[in-house]
């Protein structure tokens, strides 16, 4: 138990795919022009990643390592993330058209979003037992929502901001981006176990 | 209410095909490669752990794993999960020392090290297999400056940790900026250290 | 051949200052020159790679089903660069960890497969991944030697400041991707800007001495 509220922590605060681990930064840049948005694409994101932490964990233990097929992995956690993707996609437009309509357009971004297989590659990686590869997926996709929400915010102020015009847009987005992420080290004391 | 679409069962069955053909050249690709490097993969690691005994033992030739490692783990304690494997080291039939693996947690994830320890009670030196610490801190951990303060401390005691100031006794200095992985490889350290005592102590 | 393709890349499209597309490698692993250079070209491989075979199968892959088929010739591609790598460069494959399998995922790949290896020529594909991957090279080189050589006052590997050189150890560390990419766009944002205002005055010059001649 303790270890899974530590992944959790750790992969919320500390270890922040955006702000450390460099994982789901298109996304992070191309959808956080404003709030709303921004909570849209981190609600898809955390439903994607879970269910893709939980899934490629099977695939892996229960078909890959017993076949010793691990040099299939790639391949195989790619087209399972991908194809997860089009089946959320199409439950959530059948049960809730609202959430569809909201969520539509991000569904599909989200299969070359890198923090969902770089998430399901470091399950593997880690050595990571089932529930705490589902906690790792959740911790992650939590940490990309609240950065996403927190950039989105900034990025709403920056835009009545006076800036030098070689620098406005992705250039004083990533600086800014830049800055949060020196606030974001300040948490790597936190787990000193 | 009835879904309309119509399914086209020629079309799914051709598209289908198409994407089976596609995926089995490209596994039948992935397995030749898989052939050709493995070996050469598996070679790699096996004298990667080779030089890496070489290194913290310098005056072994021989390496034998002991066969009680599960027992000894037990009695290291809450700390004995982190070992992987002791050896015992021999120059031509005497033991001169111990060999361990262990994998201490650091900031980025496991690290892989090897802890030498003589029969004279002196860590004989340590050598870092794998590490994913932040680079240009946690990282320099592999660095040979940071490695060698080990040589020659006492394993009787456990090593302390120096942040800033000065060293005394059985301390190695932090990496500065890296605590934490200064911490998990000595960690490392007195655990083997810990193994070797109760190794011996069973003798 | 179609040099226009190859040197598209390099330049007019860079990957990484113009498209703004590969975001995640390209700030991950430029912690030294070095593995920009070995990231650079590990993609590059891979770009070439699907970039053919997408191209030489493009009469063949049905219109509804490419992305599945694109997905899994790129993913195929990468597994065998990161196979090749584990073998017989085991230090840089350890550096770059799982940024080589991440590949897959960067969007420089799928964006060319989608954008030109699906409607143009084998020689045509074949160059467009070259310039692309050059390009995208070429930036991990520079972002990652300006950030070896202010994060840890060397280039790649050589101390370049000798010992009492403090290092900026935050230009190594995660904010110090995110601060030199947003500069280095900027600068060469303002670099074209400047360079089209000078055009623009030159234009207007031709143009005024031309009526005054009227």
């Amino acid at each position: 138990m303790t270890n899974v509220l530590l992944i959790l922590v750790s992969g919320i605060f500390v270890q922040n795919f955006i702000f450390s681990r460099f994982l789901g930064i298109c996304p992070f840049l191309g959808v956080s022009k404003s709030i709303p948005t921004a909570v849209g694409m981190g609600v898809a994101v955390t439903f994607v990643m879970a269910m893709a932490s939980a899934i490629t964990y099977v695939v892996q233990y229960a078909i890959l390592t017993p076949l010793h097929l691990e040099y299939l992995q790639t391949i195989a956690f790619i087209l399972v993330i991908a194809t997860l993707v089009q089946l959320v996609e199409m439950i959530i437009k059948k049960v809730s058209p609202t959430l569809y309509n909201a969520l539509g357009v991000y569904l599909p971004l989200i299969t070359t979003n890198c923090a969902v297989l770089g998430a399901a590659l470091l399950n593997i990686q880690n050595g990571y037992n089932f529930i705490e590869s589902v906690a790792f997926g959740v911790a992650g996709a939590l940490g990309f929502t609240l950065a996403i929400i927190l950039f989105a915010g900034v990025r709403d102020k920056l835009r009545i901001s006076a800036i030098p015009e070689a620098m406005q847009g992705f250039p004083i987005a990533l600086v800014t981006a830049g800055l949060m992420s020196i606030a974001f080290l300040g948490f790597s004391g936190m787990l000193n176990v | 209410m009835k879904d309309k679409i119509k399914l086209d069962w020629g079309i799914i069955a051709k598209y289908g095909f198409i994407l089976l053909a596609i995926t089995v050249v490209c596994t039948l690709l992935l397995a030749l490669t898989n052939r050709v490097t493995e070996p050469v993969i598996a070679k790699q690691e096996e004298q990667k752990n080779i030089e890496a005994q070489q290194n913290v033992l310098p005056q072994a030739n021989k390496f034998k794993k002991v066969k009680n490692l599960d027992e000894i783990k037990k009695e290291v304690g809450a700390d004995g999960d982190i070992i992987e494997s002791v050896d015992e080291a021999y120059q031509n039939d005497t033991l001169v020392g111990y060999a361990v693996k262990t994998t201490p947690n650091g900031y980025g994830g496991e690290i892989q090290m090897l802890t030498g320890i003589g029969t004279d009670g002196k860590i004989s030196g340590i050598s870092i297999l794998e590490q994913s610490e932040t680079a240009g801190l946690g990282a320099r951990s592999a660095e040979e400056d940071f490695q060698a303060q080990y040589r020659g401390l006492n394993a009787k005691e456990p090593v302390e940790v120096e942040k800033n100031g000065e060293l005394d006794g059985n301390e190695i200095e932090a990496i500065s900026g890296a605590t934490i992985t200064s911490t998990a490889v000595t960690r490392g350290v007195n655990t083997s250290a810990d193994a070797v005592d109760k190794l011996e102590g069973d003798k | 051949m179609n040099f226009k393709y190859l040197t598209n890349g390099l330049v007019k499209e860079n990957p990484t200052f113009r498209l703004l597309l590969g975001m995640c490698p390209t700030m991950a692993v430029t912690t030294a020159a070095l593995n920009g250079v070995g990231m650079g070209l590990s993609t590059t491989f891979v770009l070439i790679g699907s970039n053919v075979a997408i191209s030489a199968l493009r009469k063949v892959i049905p219109d509804s089903i490419r992305i599945p088929a694109f997905i899994v010739i790129i993913a195929s591609f990468v597994t065998i660069v990161g196979m090749v790598l584990e073998a017989y460069l085991p230090s840089l494959y350890a550096t770059l960890g799982i940024y080589i399998l991440l590949i897959v995922v960067n969007c420089i790949i799928l964006g060319r497969a989608e954008a030109f290896a699906f409607d143009h020529t084998v020689s045509e594909s074949l160059m467009d991944g070259i310039g692309m991957g050059l390009g995208f090279t070429m930036s991990l080189t520079v972002l990652g030697s300006v950030r070896e050589i202010f994060g840890a006052g060397s280039l790649f590997g050589f101390s370049l400041f000798g010992p009492n050189f403090e290092p900026v150890t935050l230009m190594i560390l995660p904010p110090g991707g995110f601060i030199v990419l947003g500069l280095g766009i900027g600068l060469i944002n303002w670099i074209t800007i400047k360079a089209e205002k000078r055009k623009e005055a030159k234009a207007e010059e031709t143009s005024t001495s031309q009526e005054v001649k009227a």
